[in-house]
């Protein structure tokens, strides 16, 4: 069992892949944003990859735990404590009943992992455990974790000791600017050549407003080609509008002008173009660029951005621990 | 238009669109639902799940298990299996609601959105009546009240659906507010473009309002049958009829569902025939008006 002392900014209950299967009812995936390094927490302490654990965002939780057992925090550094002394990222730990492990603000990244040896037990809605905040589903009772709960855990047999090699573990952008892949389509074909040419060299700045709806970011003006300024009226007024489409999770949306990233826990669908989309593989640096930090893209095609799924997929297992 | 065929646009390294079309046009959503169960029933190795909406259907596949080409070859042989749009036919459960149109608690949130950001907005019933050169509110009510609505989508909040009015004599159009609504009451029902809808919680919007029901579409505690297995109503494919009630039999439903015994009215038995649905509306002059 842990219990809740502090839970930091909005700290939510996840697994992996999350709430999968219900996008026609308009049901978001939800689930860690950066399953690299969540699925590697689980690995770390004996979990399956997709088992329940914490995500915290920018400000870490405290949390005391009722009995003995093996953790791994992984992601952003949030310089977890263990009874005020810190503890290795990236590596299982073990704690004893009533020890308290502090995680403080993020220092590097902006999304940090606690996986529990068992996992936390938490009840499933629509076949994940996944927090879905918006909507009051998932978690414990629909929401982040509050102070004063207490979260039950599964019974675990993890190892302390255990870490992941250096070579296997996410590196976080140094200079503030994150290379991010970025797949033309489904709607490129609104845009025009400058339009395109402009996305591509922009570093465009993560504004404060984003969340695990969307990624809002600040830069120049797009521009269209003809398909998306001569259109039936029913596709809306502004040039960005289309009649109503599915999003792709990851779907670059271009709001009027301004582009809003849709991620875990985004909308299914709506009446704006989605001039490129981001790949799975590159959703683990969406989660760890902070507000006013830069994006940068980079066009990859749809059978690299699947071979970058595959790659990733093939680090989140044993074969990356030692 | 309607594509004579369909485009495949790649969403990442994990979606296709398929865009059958570039207008409003329920025929378009048939295709794509008709598509959406010809995938679920073909067991395509690697396909996850889909999600129709008005002219497209959005496939989210396993790359792993599927190549994009691959799933493009797989669904172009599924859409040449379909055949027309006139061959396809779909399981469709009815849903009544008990609804009150022009009722207080919309009235009152148009109130406060004329208090607090846009004075000139005209009342949403004699606005949207007047756009649609109807004679006023009361007949907005008998248009809106007098067509079965197809769930031709489901988003901007899980379970709320997007509608189609089944019957062309109840087509009416009319713009979203601007700027958006910050609140807008449960169970309120609404439309904008050409689209109705019923708000399954509380939330912000942009839809014209009209009507209110209190029959929940929403529901995490699963007081109801009906949400077992799931937390919202609705799938694609469903229909709903709007049934006009006084505000007695308004609050009498209220009451039965706050003490758990109201039985929600759905009709499971019928299948929706695109072929009859078309020689029907061949046969309507829509000219008319309810």
């Amino acid at each position: 069992m842990l219990e809740i002392i502090k839970p930091g900014l909005e700290t939510s209950i996840q697994d992996f892949p999350g709430r999968i299967g219900y996008w026609n009812q308009g049901f978001p995936p939800s689930g860690p944003m950066d399953s690299w390094s969540f699925r590697l927490a689980n690995l770390l302490v004996g979990n399956d990859a997709g088992a329940a654990g914490l995500e915290a965002q920018f400000m870490g939780p405290t949390l005391k735990f009722q009995n003995d057992g093996v953790i791994a925090c992984t992601g952003a550094n949030m310089a977890p404590k263990l009874d005020g002394e810190e503890i290795p990222l990236w590596e299982s730990v073990a704690v004893t009943a009533g020890q308290t492990l502090v995680m403080g603000p993020a220092l590097k990244g902006a999304r940090g992992y606690l996986a529990v040896a068992g996992g936390i037990d938490a009840p499933e809605w629509l076949g994940s455990a996944s927090t879905f905040h918006k909507a009051s589903v998932g978690g414990l009772d629909g929401n982040a974790i509050q102070a004063g709960q207490v979260l039950p855990v599964n019974d675990g047999a993890g190892q302390a000791g255990r870490r992941v090699k250096d070579a296997c573990r996410p590196e976080f952008a140094k200079d503030k600017k994150w290379q991010i892949e970025a797949v033309a389509g489904p709607n490129d074909d609104w845009i025009d050549d400058a339009g395109h040419a402009q996305f591509l060299a922009t570093e465009w700045k993560l504004e404060a407003r984003s969340d695990r709806t969307g990624y809002r970011l600040d830069g120049p003006d797009w521009t269209f080609t003809e398909k998306a300024t001569d259109k039936p009226p029913e596709n809306g007024e502004f040039p960005s509008n289309i009649i109503d489409q599915g999003y792709p999770m990851g779907g670059i949306n271009l709001c009027g002008q301004k582009p809003i990233i849709l991620v875990n826990d985004g909308p299914s669908m709506g009446g704006f173009i989605v001039p490129y989309t981001v790949p799975s593989a590159a959703f683990w640096k969406l989660a760890q660029i902070k507000p006013n930090e830069f994006l940068c893209f980079s066009r990859v095609s749809v059978e690299e951005a699947q071979a970058l799924r595959i790659a990733l997929d093939d680090l989140c297992t044993e074969n990356s621990i030692e | 238009m309607i594509f004579d065929e369909p485009n495949f646009l790649p969403g990442g390294d994990r979606y296709i669109t398929v865009e059958f079309g570039s207008e409003m046009n329920l025929e378009l959503n048939f295709m794509a639902q008709g598509l959406a169960g010809a995938l679920d029933a073909s067991g395509t190795k690697g396909m996850v799940e889909t999600a129709p909406c008005f002219a497209t259907l959005l496939v989210h596949y396993e790359p792993r298990d599927i190549s994009y080409d691959d799933m493009v070859t797989e669904l172009k042989s599924l859409i040449a299996s379909l055949g027309s749009a006139d061959e396809i036919e779909m399981d469709s459960r009815l849903f009544t609601f008990e609804t009150l149109y022009l009722d207080p608690w919309t009235k009152e949130c148009i109130d406060d959105y004329r208090e607090k950001l846009n004075p000139d907005k005209e009342y949403d019933p004699d606005f949207v009546a007047r756009l649609n050169g109807l004679e006023d509110c009361h007949q907005l009510v008998r248009v809106h009240s007098g067509s079965e609505y197809w769930v031709a989508s489901l988003g901007f909040w899980p379970g709320l659906p997007f509608l189609q009015p089944l019957d062309p004599r109840a087509m009416i159009t009319c713009p979203k507010y601007n700027p958006p609504r910050t609140w807008t009451p449960q169970g309120t029902v609404g439309m904008g473009g050409s689209a109705s809808a019923i708000y399954p919680v509380a939330t912000p919007g942009g839809y014209q309002l009209f009507g209110r029901t209190p029959v929940p579409i929403w529901d995490t505690t699963k007081r109801f049958d009906v949400f077992q297995g799931d937390i919202v109503l609705f799938q694609p494919g469903d229909r709903i009829k709007f049934q006009p009630v006084t505000r007695e039999v308004y609050d009498e439903a209220e009451r039965k569902i706050e003490d758990g015994s109201y039985i929600y009215n759905i009709i499971e038995y019928q299948k929706f025939s695109v072929r009859n649905y078309k020689e029907w509306i061949g046969k309507l002059d829509t000219s008319e008006r309810f």
